[in-house]
């Protein structure tokens, strides 16, 4: 893999991951992970599972501790700071504060079940970042329609499909105007027919220039939508390039055969 | 060896492709052969045979002379025994309340993630989980003798009866009950935490304001439960004098030694208060039990989210399936 990581971080790199480390239990899960994200940028990260593609996900939003290695998003660490050369963890507040700014969808949606679908989206503006009730009540309106459901404003998760709550739960990640937005293998918990319509919602976030990390099965919603494709296993990147190079023309054999049985 | 040779597939055997097409529907059938169950030969038997039990037993009790229904009819509404009855409600229910406020704080120490402070509220649990009840109805009650005078009072007229039954119930109780808690909180997935810290949220503010409100609908009904429990578990404070109902009865038979008749009108008042709790257990039930889809009705139009605050924080519980 030649992957050389640029000597100076340009000023419109979003997300910078360096040398990224991390074990649970006895298990080196990330071994030295580099990636680097530009603003504006798509990536989906590919890889079998136990790669450690989810993992990396929640480090960047420092959901899980990493054992070494920066992670920064917009210049910024995420969940650690230096001092003395050395990398201390950051209060909770300072964390969650960090984490406000970056959407994260889930693969099981994990929309609060005790609020209503308009609640979900509500919440964040209102009660994390204090904006007043009747803007964040109008802008969680707006991205309920943009994602296509205007009439499940009082509608319970549970009463929801699992493609309806998943388009709820970006709209939620949307409300809180994230710079980066984070995708965990979003449609891979869905029935076979409602993975189209999440897909396209993503679609519809991505053509508004936002930042996005695809973690995905997907690999025509990869070819389609993203600018750059990522292959990872056991914890390494082995091939990060232009989304159609990497998956018309993938170099390293691993990537290769890894195709060769998703298509 | 016969040669295995491969005939093609009949015509017959080839599968027939079925569509359905509107204005297709079967016809419907004048008279479909009715299925009937078996009868329950068996129900039937035991049930003539319980009734016939249950008719001769209340029989030879109305008429054993050693009964003495009428003195059992004259005390059940007697003013003595209906302030033990009104005690014992007091001493359930605010017990009851003591003991799940004491019992959310122990169950979030326990779930802390400060180990010190995790393990102060599991040896709580362990002491007051532990020790019998009526053990711990008589520390209590027995408390002079350890410290003789609390905040300038003689401990014997701080702590009367009532007091250190109430005190003691609490606590054993609240043992039980941040079992209970605890396990409400560990049944919301950790997905509801992840979500709620990935929006920015402390991870203290995610468990109090996400998963401790969708934990009630698991920890009410075992706490109607273990307010049945309690209303039983009254009658421990007798020991210590406790001016509840079995207080209140027993001094009555002490001194017209009409034990049984007087026993009868205890019983009847216990019974009766647990049907009552036991009623209301049954629709607390009913309104969380997360398998009956179907019992609760869809939302109506609430307007805006202008009461989440308060939703999220009561009415986490009552949000409908």
């Amino acid at each position: 893999m030649a992957q050389v990581a640029p000597a100076v971080t340009s000023t419109d790199t979003m997300l910078r991951i360096d040398g990224v480390h991390k074990w649970l239990g006895h298990n080196h899960v990330l071994r030295g992970v580099d990636i680097e994200v530009r603003t504006g940028e798509i990536v989906c990260i590919l890889g079998p599972s136990g790669s450690g593609k989810s993992t990396l996900l929640r480090c960047i939003n420092h959901l899980d501790p990493v054992d070494g290695g920066v992670i920064e998003v917009n210049g910024e660490r995420v969940g650690y700071q230096l001092h003395d050369g050395q990398l201390y963890e950051q209060s909770e507040r300072r964390v969650a504060k960090a984490r406000q700014h970056i959407g994260m969808v889930f693969q099981h949606f994990n929309l609060f079940g005790h609020m209503t679908a308009l609640d979900n989206v509500t919440y964040g503006p209102a009660r994390i970042l204090g904006r007043p009730r009747k803007e964040a009540v109008a802008n969680a309106r707006q991205l309920l329609a943009k994602v296509g459901l205007a009439d499940k404003d009082d509608s319970y998760p549970s009463q929801l499909s699992g493609g309806q709550q998943q388009r709820v739960a970006i709209a939620r990640a949307l409300a809180m105007e994230p710079r980066l937005m984070m995708f965990d293998e979003p449609t891979s918990a869905l029935d076979p027919e409602l993975v189209g319509e999440v897909l396209q919602t993503m679609r519809q976030v991505a053509e508004e220039g936002m930042t996005m990390i695809v973690v995905t099965h997907e690999i025509g919603f990869a070819r389609e939508v993203a600018d750059r494709v990522v292959f990872m296993d056991q914890g390494r990147v082995l091939e990060d390039g232009p989304a159609r190079d990497v998956l018309d023309n993938p170099q390293h054999e691993r990537t290769a055969s890894f195709l060769s049985r998703v298509h | 060896m016969p040669e295995i040779t491969q005939s093609p597939l009949p015509t017959s055997t080839k599968p027939t492709h079925f569509v359905r097409r509107a204005g297709d529907e079967p016809p419907v059938q004048e008279a479909p052969i009715r299925a009937k169950r078996r009868p329950q030969y068996g129900q039937i038997v035991t049930g003539f045979v319980a009734i016939a039990l249950l008719v001769l037993f209340i029989q030879s009790q109305a008429q054993n002379p050693n009964m003495e229904w009428n003195v059992t009819w004259e005390y059940m509404f007697n003013p003595v025994v209906l302030q033990g009855v009104g005690v014992t409600i007091q001493l359930a229910i605010f017990a009851m309340l003591i003991s799940i406020v004491l019992a959310f704080g122990i169950a979030l120490m326990i779930q802390s993630n400060n180990k010190v402070v995790s393990v102060i509220g599991r040896a709580y649990v362990w002491f007051f989980r532990g020790v019998p009840m009526l053990v711990q109805v008589l520390l209590w009650f027995n408390l002079a003798v350890l410290f003789p005078v609390i905040l300038g009072q003689d401990t014997n007229t701080l702590i009367s009866g009532f007091t250190a039954g109430l005190i003691a119930l609490s606590l054993a109780e609240s043992g039980y009950m941040a079992e209970i808690i605890r396990g409400g909180i560990i049944s919301v997935p950790t997905g509801q935490t992840d979500a709620g810290v990935s929006i920015g949220l402390t991870r203290n503010q995610a468990l109090a304001r996400i998963v401790l409100p969708q934990s009630i609908r698991v920890i009410i009904p075992p706490t109607g439960n273990q307010f049945i429990g309690m209303l039983k578990a009254t009658s421990l404070v007798s020991v210590i004098g406790g001016s509840d109902l079995l207080t209140r009865v027993q001094l009555i038979y002490g001194q017209n030694f009409k034990i049984l008749p007087l026993l009868i009108v205890g019983v009847l008042w216990y019974l009766i208060l647990v049907t009552i709790a036991g009623t209301g257990q049954h629709f607390l039930e009913r309104r969380f039990n997360a398998s009956q889809p179907g019992s609760r009705r869809s939302p109506k139009s609430t307007g805006t989210a202008k009461t989440t605050n308060i939703r999220t924080i009561i009415g986490g519980a009552l949000w409908r399936k």
